[in-house]
């Protein structure tokens, strides 16, 4: 947590344009700071007492430069100076790219007591997750038991209920170039009073409602990630997760192989010889394994299906080169 | 049929997938152990070719990685990439290679997502590294699935 935080404070601390910034509580007592003028701490202070509950990214004119708060979530906001000169809407836009990296950390609410910008409020904050984090497993393990068992009607026979098979995000298979299409749920999933929006946004907070706009089943994972500078493998994890529900409908992972013995492989990888040249121009004695090439087979099948030795086929495969025959790869 | 560039090379590579996609589960995976080689082999570019004279310490700006890029096709395959773009996404570099030299003569189907010069997106992970940059690299177009040109995206972090 601390690391991911760090990260992304430092975007601001690298970008010329930011004079300082602060990382504050919800009453605006600075936790984490970088070069934030403290004479403007009572005036940030003011904003947020004014505001309250309901402040949304806000923008203050000091004459000391540009001032953007936005809050990170109901314990935290992030404040930020930026030189006079930087125009507003860039300063907003480098505000919310960094806004967009914290919303993916788990932040941990700050401590009771603390001394405002302390160097070493940053471990304390890691301390608080960590400790949060070995806690939050046992609450989560009780409620399930509960509903453990589902209720069938009569006798164990499990073909008795022919539900339709509910799947997980790990069924799901997102590649970077997956293009996500809406599902039945995806309304549903927009709907800010709907369960799934509230389940949703307790997961995934603003990320998820931001990530479901940008599906159109014609922008890739790829694209999506790229245009909300966040990482492939968030955004797929998202979508898997977003699968599972049938908010958004993305192919779902092959079946894999019973591994008691087997490792598991995605198929076998062969190639498979194809002739696209002119046969009338090959030799007599090549015509036999030429005609054999046609992408479906090895060059094994080739030599046992023209009874001749697989060196053989190799030499005419090798000859063929250069007049239209290619090895095709794939997985049978 | 072209010339083809560093048979030994091709060889040796071809059977290092081949023996990748025997392994692995799925193509995810299969990207991913090749960019895992790929790591081990930038360790082993950068102790022993001279791009560590040829580049600054540590690269700030993306003009920097550009730049390092540019150094590291030269010393591995003494030409330019086909081109370098930082316009289309602001947090990416993009390199293009029109004549990649892991995939010459390569023809794959049916496996689309699968990055077969995924390797050279470990090489470049790794060198990246060691000049104090964060970045993720993948293989978002391959020739060898049917593209017109690899193209590697630098995704910085």
């Amino acid at each position: 947590m601390a690391g991911d935080l760090e990260r992304a404070l430092s975007k601001l601390r690298t970008d010329d344009q930011v004079l300082g910034y602060s990382l504050m509580t919800k009453i605006g007592r600075p936790f984490v700071s970088f070069s934030f003028p403290g004479d403007l701490f009572p005036r940030v202070k003011d904003s947020i007492k004014l505001y309250k509950s309901d402040l949304r990214l806000m923008t203050i004119d000091a004459d000391r430069g540009l001032v953007v708060l936005s809050p990170v979530d109901d314990n935290w906001i992030l404040t930020v100076l930026y030189v006079p000169e930087l125009q507003l809407g860039l300063a907003i836009a480098k505000t919310k790219n960094v806004m967009r990296l914290l919303e993916g950390i788990e932040l941990p609410p700050p401590p009771e007591e603390f001394e405002d910008s302390a160097e070493r409020n940053l471990e304390v904050l890691q301390s608080i997750a960590i400790k949060a984090a070995s806690i939050a497993p046992t609450a989560e393990a009780q409620p399930p038991t509960p509903e453990a068992k589902p209720a069938y009607p009569a006798g164990p026979s499990p073909k008795a209920v022919p539900e339709s098979k509910l799947l997980g995000p790990d069924d799901f298979q997102v590649l970077p170039t997956t293009a996500p299409k809406r599902g039945d749920m995806y309304s549903n999933a927009l709907s800010l009073d709907s369960e799934l929006y509230s389940e949703m946004k307790r997961a995934y907070r603003n990320f998820g409602f931001d990530v479901l706009m940008l599906v159109d089943g014609n922008r890739t994972v790829s694209q999506i990630a790229e245009s909300m500078f966040q990482p492939n493998e968030r955004v797929s994890t998202l979508l898997k997760w977003a699968a599972s529900k049938g908010i958004v409908s993305v192919p779902e992972a092959k079946e894999k192989v019973s591994q008691e013995k087997m490792s598991p492989s995605m198929g076998r990888f062969v190639k498979c010889p194809l002739f696209e040249g002119d046969l009338g121009k090959a030799k007599s004695e090549d015509l036999r394994i030429l005609k054999l090439c046609d992408g479906s087979k090895t060059s094994e099948e080739i030599a046992e299906a023209a009874g001749v030795p697989h060196p053989r086929v190799i030499q005419v495969l090798a000859q063929y080169r250069r007049f239209g025959l290619k090895m095709i790869g794939k997985t049978v | 049929m072209p010339k083809i560039e560093n048979p030994l090379l091709l060889s040796l590579y071809s059977k290092v997938v081949d023996q990748v996609l025997s392994q692995t589960a799925n193509i995810e995976e299969a990207n991913r152990r090749l960019r895992e080689i790929g790591h081990d082999i930038g360790s082993q570019i950068y102790l022993t070719t001279d791009i560590v004279e040829k580049t600054k310490d540590t690269l700030m700006t993306r003009e920097d990685v550009a730049k390092l890029v540019e150094i590291v096709f030269r010393v591995l395959y003494d030409k330019r990439p086909t081109s370098i773009d930082m316009e289309t996404a602001r947090g990416s570099v993009r390199v293009t290679d029109a004549s990649c030299i892991w995939c010459q003569e390569v023809h794959l189907e049916g496996m689309h997502g699968f990055g077969y010069c995924e390797v050279f997106s470990g090489i470049l992970e790794s060198v990246l590294a060691f000049k104090s940059v964060e970045a993720r690299v993948f293989q978002e177009m391959c020739r060898a699935t049917g593209a017109d040109a690899c193209e590697w995206n630098i995704r910085l972090l």
